[in-house]
């Protein structure tokens, strides 16, 4: 008996001491203070130091969280124990979040670093006149590939990809929207398109690239492709930027047809406990100087027109992540098709891959 | 023949830490490609506070979770285990099990759900009183057969003796079934520390777990100071199962005598 007592007490004791170290780091760090900002955005997705000069320059101390899924933070706020200032989600659960009145309207009057935002990625369908949300970051899907494996082959159009001499190359997304939206876009239609005519028209077509599919994958497409065990995937941009800068044969391409336009963007949850703060840090992370900085640092395409003129020119002249405005006219930002039509791309999607070489 | 295939299995189950451990050292940044040996990774460890903070919270919250649940656990293996209606103590044991293998997704969303209706704000207590939650039918489980092990002519014995009921329970029942107190606060406390899926749900403003924040790094890709880490954790992990090892050596019953 007396043996378990002193042990317990041991371990009392030594959560007491481990307690109290985690106090006194919180405390030097000053998360224990009034006026903080807690932010939920992805994991490794802003450079630490904007932070600490976020921090610096207006005495607020920010709580850094991290997610790894639309629908996992839409949980979290969702369920309202929790207190962000400010979240990052993307597009399309933007528009889901304030259909189900889970944001806060934002007071532009207090973010005059907006206008620096490229019109062309303002007032778009999922949040008019950005009323909720304020654009972070941006992005296509396209195709990484591989010219070293595929003997100097260039790629620059969905179309490419059904070359007979690809046979058993390509990972796929597993995706509807996207796998449909190629399908949709390679013969010319748009990837909202709802028309159940057209949606068959693409699905036959997509039936006709089995032959050159290699796989239907998730996260793992980045070490395939990495690795080089696979030659071509379709992936988002911001994988394609960080499977770029791991292995340096691989390309990218926004494919010539049009594609999707994606968007992180911040809002202000409706749990907000200090939206004075929020509004300061997303007016900040507007600075283009300050917006430049992240972008070099996280590596996706920045939609801050003057935070261009701060960064290298390689970067801002590369046209696989800033691309042309002829071909922005032609990508499109995924539109919500209501319950009845996704689940009718979900079913068309399940049917492509099942369909056998 | 047997030794060979044991050796074999070892070596499957061990090669992913030592690999994770070994470009935990790798100059290159990657996990491919051993470029050189460094110990840069450590370090950018201990300067990152905010990883710190959580690793400390990691520790503090399986500590006291599996104290918490060790000594409520005692008491519900004392319970069952007195039980005179074999009907009822086997109710109770199925439905102890039934806590075990419900699958931690399921418990997490019902936790989630009760701290909503009750509204308990997310962060370190409910993440503490959800630990010790899911500790406590593996306590119970690790304490019961060190029980249904002791003679009940051991306690008649020593109430023979004038023994008091509080007498019985710590200087008879408690040093008795010590070992199998110690397997099911070590048993807890593993289970504490890596569970990832109930702690998901129930983690928020500002207080996370290790388990939860590697999962939300790991979709950019981890960096070598998440293997750093988990090399240390490891390493402590180790230690935890050696200093198992020798308590449960010195706690051996020796034949029918009973210890202070």
């Amino acid at each position: 008996m007396r043996k378990l007592v002193h042990f317990f007490l041991a371990i009392i004791l030594v959560s007491a001491v481990l307690f109290y170290t985690v106090s006194e780091l919180n405390n030097s760090e000053g998360y224990s203070g009034r006026n903080t900002l807690t932010i939920y955005n992805w994991g490794d997705y802003i450079d630490p130091q904007l932070i600490k000069r976020f921090e610096k320059e207006n005495g607020i101390k920010v709580i850094y969280e991290t997610f790894d899924s639309n629908e996992a933070m839409l949980t979290k706020i969702e369920q309202g124990g929790t207190t962000y200032d400010i979240a990052i989600p993307s597009e399309y659960m933007i528009d889901k979040m304030r259909k189900e009145h889970l944001l806060i309207p934002l007071d532009h009057s207090k973010l005059p670093n907006l206008h620096y935002i490229d019109k062309r990625f303002m007032d778009l369908p999922f949040d008019e006149d950005n009323k909720y949300s304020v654009p972070y970051f941006w992005g296509t899907v396209g195709i990484v590939y591989n010219p070293k494996m595929l003997g100097g082959k260039k790629i620059t159009s969905w179309n490419d990809l059904w070359d007979p001499g690809l046979r058993n190359k390509i990972l796929l997304i597993d995706g509807a929207r996207e796998v449909m939206g190629m399908g949709l876009n390679s013969i010319g239609y748009s990837l909202n398109d709802t028309n159940h005519a057209h949606l068959q028209k693409a699905k036959r077509k997509l039936d006709t690239l089995t032959p050159n599919i290699k796989g239907i994958v998730g996260d793992e497409s980045r070490l395939l492709l990495e690795n080089e065990e696979a030659s071509i995937g379709l992936v988002w941009s911001g994988v394609a930027s960080e499977i770029m800068s791991e292995n340096k044969n691989l390309e990218y391409a926004v494919p010539k047809e049009g594609s999707n336009l994606w968007f992180d963007n911040m809002v202000i949850p409706k749990t907000a406990k200090n939206k004075k703060a929020a509004h300061k840090f997303i007016n900040f992370m507007l600075d283009p100087k300050i917006a430049a900085k992240n972008a070099e640092y996280v590596n996706y395409s920045t939609p801050n027109k003057k935070a261009l003129s701060y960064m290298p020119k390689e970067t801002v002249n590369d046209e696989r992540f800033y691309p042309s405005p002829q071909l922005t006219e032609k990508l499109e930002v995924y539109q919500n098709l209501g319950k009845k039509n996704l689940a009718y791309y979900n079913e068309l999607f399940l049917e492509f891959k099942m369909h056998r070489k | 023949m047997s030794r060979i295939f044991l050796v074999l299995i070892f070596l499957i189950l061990y090669a992913p830490i030592f690999f994770l451990v070994f470009y935990s050292f790798n100059s290159g940044g990657t996990m491919y490609g051993f470029k050189g040996f460094t110990l840069d990774w450590y370090k950018e460890l201990f300067q990152d506070s905010r990883l710190l903070i959580i690793v400390l919270n990691t520790l503090v919250i399986a500590l006291l979770s599996s104290l918490f649940a060790t000594i409520i656990g005692i008491f519900g293996a004392l319970g069952i285990h007195s039980m005179k209606k074999r009907q009822t103590k086997n109710t109770l044991l199925s439905l102890n099990n039934v806590l075990i293998v419900s699958p931690d997704v399921i418990i997490g969303a019902s936790f989630l759900i009760l701290f909503t209706m009750a509204g308990v704000k997310l962060g370190m207590f409910s993440v503490l009183l959800s630990h010790i939650a899911f500790s406590i039918p593996i306590v119970v489980l690790m304490v019961l057969p060190k029980l249904s092990e002791m003679s009940p002519t051991l306690i008649d014995a020593a109430r023979d003796l004038g023994a008091s009921r509080w007498n019985v329970l710590t200087k008879v029942v408690l040093p008795y079934i010590t070992p199998g107190i110690f397997a099911g606060f070590f048993m807890a406390l593993t289970y504490s520390l890596d569970d990832f899926a109930v702690t998901f749900f129930v983690t928020g403003n500002g207080f996370t777990t290790l388990s939860v924040e590697i999962y939300s790094l790991a979709r950019r890709g981890i960096s070598l100071n998440v293997n750093a880490l988990s090399t240390l954790l490891f390493l402590f992990t180790l230690v935890l199962v050696v200093v198992y090892y020798f308590i449960s050596q010195r706690n051996k019953p020796n034949g029918w005598g009973v210890k202070k």
